[in-house]
């Protein structure tokens, strides 16, 4: 609370003087975008990922957010299941939106991020903090977006990738995309397959069974049924063919087969200040995992879940009102999970008030009512005040929740464990205080933040020795977070910096540990340069040391990985494009592990031929 | 067909936890230690086998002297300079040689029980190791077999000069904690992640089985009482299986090999962790630890010790070893009660998720 209460002061303190902003609010962004939300509310919180970096990054989120934020990455060794820790919070706490829907997975509440490929979206955004109002159950750490982007009025667009690299690794990428003034479309597809048989660095051991195959296709389609009127699709699917390694001390017969595909059409009426939206979703997840590859057995899961919104935006000279409403029917299904149902009723209010030129704020409440379990009311404030052009401070609290899962609640009852009817959702109070710097060539930003989270959901035994979920514990985080960007260009030449230092801490308020596998520190650097046709890079991201028990007795120690690459692009004539490259992971040959005893591949190579035409 | 719940739990999740079943103490196999002349680092004390965290670690060895008064965690990893492997279940000896089953690796860790210096790996042959016996000079090693093939299990044989498996013996599912006596070789078939109900026989000289005993649902320990009788606890189906039904405990009279008597709890106790101390026997129930005098017709109504529950105990001499794994990815703890006061004496921090306790 201490903390708290001084974040509240220093904001108090800091909230003086007088400023303009500039209101860019254009319906342009609404036919381009379909979530617009992080334009008008909290914006300040948001990191846009630039194409240039989810080009040299941009195969997986695990890949992404490892070399470009403070967002910390368990994977399973390389390709396997891979969650994230963002701000210290657990998997689950983090939400990917697609397209501006909660696409975390209803049976584990989590997204495995080497299951989402972000190079295919026009925009990825990283928005720190709690966004439960918003964006639902698991915004608490904050939240991944991925947007597609409607190109009318663009011309015809066709990229291909080929790729080969170290350990086997084959991956092609193919996106085209073209718009005239009626209609657009997008398409891109994504394949990756490797053996992935790394050596254990130290060891004479090898990766075994890690061998991967995995398959993204993103769609979309946009089409003026009028000046008013639009017509949006979207989809994207998934099929990953993996076999899960072992770990050093443990072999792996395990395969995991999993297929997800999210549609949704959208129609939108535009009328002076006034738009309507209407949206129809339908998600699909399935999971099969075979214990022993060579058998046929196997376990399985799956949901579908339907949706609607309708969502209702008005703006006026000083104020913009968002109001949603949301339905969603799941269905569950599975060899460990009961067959049950799920429906949800959502009302979400936005509102967002510009008090003066320089300063203002926007309150956001939700609502939500489950079949199943109670949820919260959850709000949100937000201040932003910028006294000049180059600065801007913002201040914002909340309150955040995650949902019980399926398995969570519905988990069979068996061989000794069983899901939990009574679980409660977990819930969290947060508070933030953030500065941006803006000048021409560079930018830095830094924001402090403080949660407090109760009812967290662990799996432990009960009285008669069954495994089952219980709310059970409380959690304190708190961090500093920084990042610095700067640009020089002269002549042909131009230098590019992008990095942070991240300061987190996790505190298990029960025994007053740290959470396990939280690095106090984590920092990410990223410099490229480019000279005419050429262009190098090198980015290293540091992880501090994490503990491995709760009780912080084992640990798993700091390292620092970089890759460095380096491309030239070749005009082959008429609009032909070739941008062969080179791409040197890990340097440095670092032996590393993020999860114990699930080491990371050494140094190894990847080969890029581009083109685009 | 049958899936373990967990395994796949924890497939799915990105967290940590132990694997559980109700299996609870190794068989103690009742062997006088080879005296030396000089004193080996691990010569007087107590050995502590922690399984270690589920998913992704090593187990360790916490070695406890004598006098309760020096602990040292991960004997095996600083002898050996190695990981010993993930989820250790247990360990058998002879003479001067400790065999340490390591489940998940798939493996046996051959040390001198004393130094626990290394002296050979056995790692063929071994599909979901478990416990370990020995007779007519070999070892004979219950294993789970494929988890979700309930037709796979079996025992391996272990020629003990080469440390390697000579055999395999295919016996009934699930078969878990493992006695000899001079003649047989006694299997407690708990079932796995299934359930079972079965003791069966087995002759090391013709490496055969030679009978199977029906006993009560879910066998988890047996022990043999002064007169050669064997003992065996029966849990019950859990409250969570198709149908519930009450733990035993049964004699087996080793003349013939019949069951002798059996005292049957009630449908919803379910008890583990069988232990003997002179004429009394020490299970755990509820909670609660009881004593049983094997002269005794009926079972005990009221606990011995009152809130005291383990994920393992040993009795051994007077004193009650029982563990605790707290939250199972974390240190646990061993404590000692002296069973004659009733008295906790004694609090040790040991490895993560403890769970055997064996004397040097």
């Amino acid at each position: 609370m201490r903390n708290f209460r001084f974040l509240f002061a220093l904001a108090v303190l800091l909230s003086f003087d007088a400023f303009s902003q500039k209101d860019s609010v254009t319906v342009l962004d609404e036919v381009i975008l379909t979530d617009v939300r992080l334009l008008y509310f909290s914006n300040h919180q948001v990191e846009v990922l630039k194409d240039s970096v989810l080009k040299r990054n941009g195969r997986s989120l695990t890949d992404l957010l490892q070399f470009n934020s403070g967002i910390y990455l368990k994977e399973n060794g390389l390709g396997m299941v891979s969650s994230p820790s963002f701000r210290g919070t657990n998997a689950s706490q983090t939400a990917v939106i697609w397209n501006g829907i909660n696409i975390n997975s209803q049976l584990t509440g989590q997204v495995d991020f080497n299951t989402v490929v972000p190079r295919n979206y026009g925009i990825v955004q990283v928005r720190k903090g709690g966004g439960s109002v918003q964006f639902g159950s698991g915004a608490i750490g904050g939240s991944i977006h991925l947007q597609d982007e409607m190109r009318f009025n663009s011309k015809f667009e066709n990229e291909l990738e080929l790729s080969y690299g170290s350990f086997d690794t084959r991956g092609l990428d193919h996106r085209v995309s073209q718009g005239s003034d009626e209609f657009t479309f997008g398409f891109g597809v994504n394949y990756r397959s490797s053996e992935n048989d790394y050596d254990y660095l130290g060891t004479d051991l090898e990766n075994e069974n890690g061998d991967f195959e995995t398959l993204n296709l993103n769609a979309n389609v946009g089409y003026k049924l009028s000046e008013k009127q639009l017509l949006k699709f979207y989809h994207q699917s998934f099929l990953g063919d993996r076999n899960f390694s072992g770990t050093l001390t443990a072999p792996s017969m395990s395969k995991y087969k999993d297929y997800n595909a999210r549609n949704l059409l959208e129609w939108n009426h535009f009328k002076n200040n006034r738009i309507h939206r209407v949206k129809l979703g339908y998600l699909y997840e399935k999971y099969k995992y075979f214990a022993n590859k060579e058998r046929p057995d196997f376990s399985f899961g799956e949901t579908n879940t339907f949706l609607g919104n309708y969502d209702y935006k008005i703006s006026f000279d000083k104020i913009i009102i968002d109001a949603i409403v949301d339905i969603n029917h799941t269905t569950g299904d599975g060899s460990s999970v009961m067959q049950a149902n799920r429906n949800t009723v959502a009302g979400t209010m936005l509102f967002k008030h510009q008090l003066a030129e320089y300063i203002s704020y926007d309150l956001s409440l939700r609502k939500e009512y489950v079949n199943d379990y109670d949820s919260p009311f959850v709000y949100a404030l937000n201040v932003e005040y910028q006294p000049n052009e180059q600065h801007i401070i913002h201040l914002n609290g909340s309150k955040n929740y995650r949902v019980p899962t399926f398995n969570e609640i519905y988990w069979i009852t068996g061989a000794g464990s069983s899901g939990n009817p009574d679980v409660l959702p977990e819930s969290s109070y947060q508070f933030e205080l953030g500065h941006g710097i803006q000048f021409t060539k560079w930018n830095f930003n830094w924001a402090a933040f403080y949660i407090s989270s109760e009812d967290m959901i662990q799996w432990r035994p009960n009285v008669t020795g069954v495994w089952t979920p219980m709310n059970i514990s409380e959690a304190i985080n708190y961090g500093l977070e920084t990042s610095l960007m700067f640009k020089e260009k002269w002549g042909e030449h131009e230098l590019v910096w992008h990095g942070g230092y991240f300061y987190t801490r996790a505190k298990n308020e029960e025994i007053n540990k740290d959470l396990m596998y939280v690095p106090r520190h984590k920092a990410t650097g990223n410099l490229s340069y480019a000279y005419s046709t050429w262009q190098c890079y090198y980015q290293v991201f540091y992880n501090g040391k994490v503990f491995t028990t709760s009780d912080n007795s084992e640990e798993l120690p700091a390292y620092a990985v970089s890759n460095f690459g380096i491309s030239k692009k070749i005009q082959l004539g008429g609009n032909v494009a070739c941008t062969p490259k080179i791409q040197l992971n890990n340097i440095w040959n670092k032996n590393y592990q993020n999860v114990a005893f699930r080491p990371m591949p050494g140094r190894n190579i990847q080969l890029n031929v581009n083109l685009n035409f | 067909m049958k899936f373990n719940n967990l395994s796949l739990l924890l497939v799915m999740f990105a967290m940590f936890f132990v694997g559980c079943s109700n299996d609870d103490n190794a068989p103690d196999i009742d062997q006088t230690p080879v005296e030396e002349e000089t004193t080996d680092p691990y010569e007087d004390g107590l050995l502590v086998v922690n399984e270690g965290p589920f998913q992704n670690g090593s187990g360790t060895v916490t070695f406890i002297s004598e006098d309760l008064t020096e602990t040292q965690q991960a004997i095996f990893e600083e002898v050996n300079e190695e990981d010993l492997g993930n989820i250790v279940q247990s360990m058998t000896f002879k003479d001067t040689i400790a065999y340490i089953v390591v489940n998940n690796s798939h493996k046996i860790q051959v040390v001198n029980r004393y130094t626990f210096e290394r002296v050979a790996v056995i790692d063929t042959d071994l599909l979901n190791p478990r416990y370990m016996a020995i007779a007519n000079g070999k070892g004979y090693v219950t294993n789970w077999g494929y988890t979700v093939d309930e037709q796979d299990d079996f025992l391996a044989i272990v020629d003990l000069e080469t440390n390697s498996v000579i055999g395999t013996l295919p016996v009934e599912l699930g078969p878990e904690a493992i006695l000899a006596n001079d003649e047989y070789v006694y299997v407690a078939h708990q079932g796995a992640w299934g359930q079972n109900n079965k003791v069966s026989v087995i002759d090391p000289t013709s490496d055969t089985v030679l009978k199977t005993i029906e006993v009560g649902d879910l066998p988890n320990t047996m022990q043999w009482d002064a007169s050669g009788n064997l003992w065996v606890l029966c849990s019950g189906a859990p409250s969570y299986a198709a149908m519930e039904t009450n733990g035993s405990l049964v004699q087996i009279d080793v003349t013939d090999n019949e069951v002798s008597q059996t005292l049957d709890f009630k449908t919803e106790q379910h008890p583990g962790g069988l232990n003997i101390d002179g004429d009394e026997l020490y299970f755990g129930l509820d909670g609660g630890v009881y004593e049983f005098n094997i002269d005794a017709t009926e079972l005990p109504s009221a606990p011995y010790l009152e809130n005291a529950s383990f994920y393992t105990m040993t009795v051994k001499d007077g004193k009650l070893y029982g563990t605790d794994a707290k939250d199972y990815a974390s240190q646990g703890d061993l404590l000692i009660y002296d069973l004659e006061t009733k008295e906790l004496t004694n609090t040790l921090t040991v490895g993560v998720v403890p769970r055997g306790v064996y004397f040097n």
